[in-house]
């Protein structure tokens, strides 16, 4: 374990950064924009991305398991990959910060209201540089760690069979919907976290299953919007879930054990892991683009430097809604990137090998 | 390796003299020096570390009794050896040998007799059911307990040297063929690289070659008990002995071995499964349970269900200070009682236990400093603590124990939220002897999950753990 | 290492020290209830008499019960909302207020008429408060029988709760939470119920189930009928309901079945632009309680018994449904079961309210005895 990944954390750390603050409101997302049983969209999405990772093992196996840095560094001049990079690093950032400031602005709506969010960041952040710094096995590891405490609390959704009633969910499909094409990138914003998988190049084992290991992920990751959709479909009426806010909290405080109730002030901090784990990946993609920009540094300062400078653009946008418009246009701009960055690659290699393409 | 001392002064391949070497002991007044003029025969040794029957038995009579002439003939038999550096001269009669000089040669005779404790049960290491024999002070009884278990010639040890003044002997004990060679050589590595003058403790040692010393968590295990030290032998696992400690080190360790205790192997599978996942749920009670008081009496009453509310409010209306002080008052208490009562002999320290735990808990809830509902859950955490087997795990869980009250206090379920996450961080970076420390979790392997978080029958158990790294995977088919 | 020391030392002294909620500076929230105001001269909004009860351990005497609501404090006021309400209360007491604990709202019947959304939507915005808040109507003033103490009773407010638990546990009314009521009220296949609660000399009476148009009251099911309201609504576990058979030639003949069990389907078929649908319920209990002239043990008899037992409820289940039809209300929920089947246009297009009150429902109830306790004749 010392050298290569293993596809079980792979896959793990793809289920952990794909899963992030957007399972709160997911259900109510796919009720507004797919309309009735907009659960079913989700199988469409997840084919989406499928369909990248596919993109992505191509360049793998094109480039045979060389790191995209090297593949642009052969064949582009410094030149282009100068802003190339910098986007790269610039988006990554931000979008790795922002999202945990709305997890923090999101969890304040239920506890501390008053509490500077710009502090509880701090904390957050601290944490996630001691993550970053420690480098890509340590970050998988945790990762693993991570994933089986929040994993259990699928089993929660047990409590709700009962409640569940099948005539909730109606025979209608995608009617009513609104803002479908705007509405469906955001949903498959909450797909994204796979192209990272782009930067473990170097680090994995190519005999080992490694594209298999992104696409199991994937699919953990589909169960699992999967399951809580569903429930919320079924346990909520149609236009009561277009309504709500964030659903999975307010299924979460449905729950009532005899010694405790209201958990979902406890698996709502806990959820935080999740978004740790984004962020600490994405401002891990920016350190490595950053690495291949400035050779010299030394990697722990580019971590320093880049989580610092994240946390200075998120005291930017303060409330929720000013939050949720930043996502939505650097979601854009990592949706583009997860599609633009495969293609450009295999473009650079197909010519690279003067159009021999290995089948 | 030179220690800037000038009353030790070694000086190789000198020739041995008896003058040379009463020089050296100058002032060591336990130093025994006997002449024998008739035979020229003059004997150097420390009296209280040679066995005196066994001088006079193989030294004195013999030579006694021998004419003159064939002094040297008895001399030249096995039991003595000629030393030509006064170097390893000295260094025996340190070690409990007996120097014999005659003519101008010299000779070392191994008498090595000390007194030393009894082989008894360990007092921190007690199982119900199994051996109850321990490892004492003196290396080689520990290695005799050891090899009388072992009877195999691919048991290995390794001498070493620890400490410039005290010069302890370390064994370095492996299977050959089951460990890994890689671990020794680095094991082997790193003690040679320490300086320092004096080690005392197996535990104290592990912390010089520790990966992280400034970790709060043990990356070496340590054990008293010869069947453990066996069976981590036989995991693939190398053992460290140390001379003058009954502390025996096993290295590589991974986090869920301290877990582990001997008498979940005595029992039956199901039991012992039962009672694993019992630790596992304790170590979740020890880190949380105080914690989540103090946060749900400070932030999030909310989650208190009905009928405890107004118990709960009650118990907590007398008490003048916020959650967070009383949680940490009645924690340093019970850490003040149990402090008191490891350092008090037996018989006082039993009355403490009372005294502490009953009268002054309860007086602390009449006077209105506590609430009744956190002494309960001080009270369990406390015993949660100490059902963790390895001393030392359990002492570093206390103290997280703080660092989770304190950030429940700051910030309430996020700050516990916020606390586990910095410790996953961080015992994700740990690594014992350069592998990882949160094995069979993180590098994933299920395998080894039949023997960590349940105890699988022994039929289930036929591999070896992953973290030993070992050629020879398959412990032997247990035949049906 | 000193460095990152001195962080953690800065960062404790820096505590989240605004939001927090000491437990015993707390006032908890426990009933709520809204009527409206008496008008007063020169106002031209109507006003809302909010009250709130708050437990407070330690005052009075020790126990709750048996001495009637000495532990607790009683507030009210009257304003234009129920946030507001809650800032003119935070003045009357030196507690903090909060409503995550919060168990249940009483709301008067005459606001009830007027519709009580408004409030709803407010208690569901609130992330404190949790789902399974109790909604209740008060035939009367809500204020007033929460304003008395009930001697032999805990507290109002747990007495009300406790009422509410056990009594919804034999289907004699549902057990309306916050999340029930919001479900109900967005779906336009259903509308929502509540019971209904009343004062009644020294304690209070279950006084039958509130069905709503919307979030208007509008009808009332009698307690007597609320067994058979439930039979209708839901599939049900627990309940007993009395029959009374005489009639005809029969004369002094009772039967009660206890420990319900019940299964209700719905079909439905089109016909003549709107729809006939079918209520079947197949319902077992035992009967523990018969007085008549026929025998228990005879097969012929008791499937006589069972029959007239059927035909009973039939005749009950067919006046309620009837009822529910002229005013409009869809309480049972037949319009999720006619949905289910239906094209998305088709459902959409129809006005559903108008088919409801035209439709033809007919019921059919299959009765079982089960046993017949221990006894022989």
């Amino acid at each position: 374990m010392k050298e290569k990944l293993h596809p079980f954390h792979i896959s793990v750390l793809v289920f952990m950064i794909q899963c992030g603050v957007v399972i709160f409101f997911l259900p109510r997302l796919l009720a507004q924009h797919m309309g009735y049983n907009g659960w079913v969209s989700l199988l469409f999405f997840s084919a989406i991305a499928a369909f990248n990772i596919c993109l992505i093992s191509i360049v793998y196996r094109l480039g045979n398991g060389r790191s995209i840095f090297q593949i642009f560094e052969q064949s582009l001049p410094r030149l282009l990959t100068f802003p190339i990079y910098t986007f790269l690093i610039g988006v990554w950032t931000i979008l790795g910060c922002i999202a945990a400031k709305q997890y923090i602005i999101i969890f304040q709506v239920f506890v501390f209201p008053t509490t500077p969010p710009m502090y509880m960041k701090l904390l957050f952040d601290i944490i996630a540089c001691s993550l970053i710094i420690k480098g890509i096995y340590n970050i998988s590891k945790a990762a693993t760690v991570f994933f089986w405490l929040v994993i259990w609390t699928i089993l929660l959704l047990l409590f709700f069979i009962k409640g569940f009633e099948w005539v909730n969910l109606t025979p209608f499909f995608f009617h009513e919907s609104s803002n479908t094409i705007a509405g469906g990138l955001s949903i498959f914003t909450a797909f994204l976290g796979y192209e990272l998988t782009l930067l473990l190049f170097p680090y994995v084992d190519p005999k080992k299953g490694f594209i298999k290991a992104v696409y199991f992920g994937n699919l953990l990751t589909t169960l699992t919007y999967l399951g809580v959709s569903f429930i919320c479909y079924g346990f909520y009426s149609f236009n009561q879930l277009t309504k709500m806010k964030f659903p999975l909290i307010d299924l979460l405080a449905y729950i009532r054990f005899p010694f405790i109730e209201r958990v979902e002030n406890i698996f709502i901090a806990m959820y935080l892991i999740t978004s740790l784990m984004s962020m600490t990946m994405y401002i891990w993609a920016a350190t490595e683009t950053a690495q291949s920009l400035i050779p010299k540094a030394n990697k722990r300062w580019i971590a320093v430097v880049l989580v610092c400078a994240a946390y200075a653009v998120s005291w930017f946008p303060d409330v929720l809604s000013e939050v949720e418009l930043w996502l939505k246009y650097f979601g854009y701009m990592a949706v583009g990137i997860a599609f633009g960055l495969p293609l450009m690659l295999i473009a650079i290699l197909v010519i690279h090998n003067g159009g021999r393409k290995i089948a | 390796m030179k220690v800037e001392d000038n009353t030790i002064s070694e000086e190789a391949n000198v020739l041995p003299s008896l003058q040379h070497t009463l020089d050296n002991f100058k002032d060591c007044m336990d130093l025994v020096h006997r002449t024998f003029p008739s035979i020229d025969v003059s004997l150097v040794y420390f009296g209280h570390l040679v066995g005196s029957d066994a001088l006079y038995q193989d030294v004195v009579l013999p030579l006694t009794t021998a004419h003159e002439n064939e002094v040297q003939t008895q001399l030249t038999r096995n039991q003595f050896k000629q030393t030509t550096d006064s170097k390893t001269l000295i260094k025996g009669i340190l070690s409990g040998e007996a120097a014999i000089f005659h003519k101008d040669n010299a000779y070392l005779i191994d008498l090595f007799k000390p007194d030393a404790r009894s082989i008894q049960q360990s007092e921190a290491e007690a199982v119900i059911t199994g051996p109850h024999d321990s490892f004492i002070e003196t290396a080689s009884a520990n290695l005799s307990l050891i090899r009388r278990r072992i009877k195999s010639s691919h048991l290995k040890a390794i001498k070493l040297e620890v400490g410039e003044v005290t010069k302890s002997t370390l064994y370095l004990l492996y299977i050959e063929g089951i460990a890994n060679m890689e671990y020794v050589r680095e094991l082997t590595n790193r003690i040679n690289l320490i300086e320092i003058d004096a080690v005392h403790d197996g535990n104290m040692l592990i912390q010089y070659i520790d990966d992280f010393p400034n970790s709060v968590f043990p990356l070496f295990s340590t054990t008293e008990r010869t069947d453990t030290a066996v069976s981590k032998l036989v995991a693939g696992r190398i053992i460290g002995v140390l001379d003058g400690s009954p502390s025996v080190f096993a290295a590589p360790s991974s986090f869920f071995e301290f877990m582990a205790s001997p008498d979940d192997y005595y029992q039956r599978w199901t039991t012992g499964t039962a009672i694993r996942i019992l630790r596992f749920i304790a170590l979740i009670i020890t880190l949380t349970f105080t914690a989540f008081y103090v946060s749900v009496t400070t932030y999030h009453y909310e989650m208190i269900p009905e009928a405890l509310l107004l118990t709960i409010t009650q118990s907590r209306s007398k008490v003048p200070f916020p959650p967070i002080y009383e949680a940490l008052l009645m924690e340093v208490t019970i850490e003040l009682l149990r402090e008191a009562g490891a350092r008090l002999p037996t018989k006082i320290g039993q009355t403490i236990g009372i005294v502490g735990g009953i009268v002054i808990g309860q007086a602390a809830v009449q006077a209105g400093f506590t609430s009744n509902i956190l002494i309960i859950a001080v009270a369990s955490s406390a015993i949660a603590s100490f059902v963790i087997p390895s001393y030392v795990m359990s002492a570093s869980i206390r103290l997280i124990r703080f660092g989770l009250i304190i950030m429940a206090g700051i910030l309430g379920d996020f700050g516990i939220a916020l606390g586990i996450a910095y410790l996953v961080v961080h015992l994700s970076g740990l690594t014992s002897l350069n592998s990882s420390y949160l094995t069979p979790v993180s590098p994933n392997n299920f395998n080894d999950w039949r023997d960590v978080f349940i105890r699988a029958p022994f039929w289930a158990l036929r591999r070896r753990p992953t973290q030993s790294r070992s050629a020879n995977v398959v412990r032997n088919r247990m035949k049906k | 290492m000193l460095r990152r020391l001195l962080i953690v030392t800065l960062l404790v002294v820096v505590t989240g020290c605004g939001d927090q909620r000491i437990l015993e500076r707390l006032g908890f929230i426990q009933t709520t209830s809204y009527d409206i105001a008496p008008s007063s001269e020169g106002e031209s909004e109507q006003k809302l008499l909010i009250s709130v009860t708050i437990p407070r351990p330690d005052s009075g005497s020790e126990t709750g019960s048996g001495s009637g609501g000495v532990n607790r404090e009683f507030l009210t006021t009257v304003s234009s909302t129920g946030k507001e309400s809650r800032i003119n209360l935070s003045r009357q007491t030196e507690l903090q207020l909060v409503s995550g604990q919060l168990r249940n709202t009483l709301f008067g019947l005459s606001l009830a008429k007027q519709g009580i959304w408004q409030h709803i939507d407010t208690l569901v915005r609130d992330p404190s408060i949790s789902p399974r808040v109790k909604i209740t109507i008060v035939n009367g003033n809500a204020h007033d029988l929460l304003a008395k103490n009930y001697p032999f009773h805990p507290r109002t407010g747990q007495y009300i709760t406790r009422m509410l638990d056990k009594e919804s546990l034999s289907q004699v009314v549902p057990s309306t939470t916050l999340y029930q009521f919001t479900k109900d009220y967005f779906d336009d296949g259903i509308d929502p119920i509540a019971p209904i609660i009343k004062e009644s000399g020294e304690s209070i009476k279950i006084d039958g189930i509130a069905l709503f148009q919307k979030d208007r009251y509008v009808m009332k099911v009698e307690p007597k009928q609320a067994i058979i309201f439930a039979l209708l609504r839901t599939n049900i576990k627990q309940g007993d309901i009395s029959l009374d058979l005489s009639g005809g030639n029969r004369e002094h003949e009772h039967v009660t079945f206890s420990s319900l069990v019940s299964h209700r389907s719905v079909k439905m078929k089109p016909s003549k632009g709107s729809f006939h649908v079918d209520i079947n319920i197949k319902m077992e209990g035992s009967v523990l309680e018969y007085f008549g002239a026929l025998d228990l043990e005879s097969e012929k008899d008791r499937s006589t018994i069972e029959k007239l037992a059927s035909e009973q409820i039939q005749a009950k289940a067919k006046e309620l449904i009837a009822a529910m039809q002229s005013n409009r209300v869809d309480s049972l929920g037949l319009g999720k079961n006619i949905r289910s089947t239906l094209q998305y246009a088709k459902w959409h297009n129809m006005d559903w309210r108008d088919t409801y009150q035209h439709m033809d429902v007919q019921c059919h109830v299959k009765v079982r005895i089960k046993d017949y306790g221990m006894f022989t004749k």
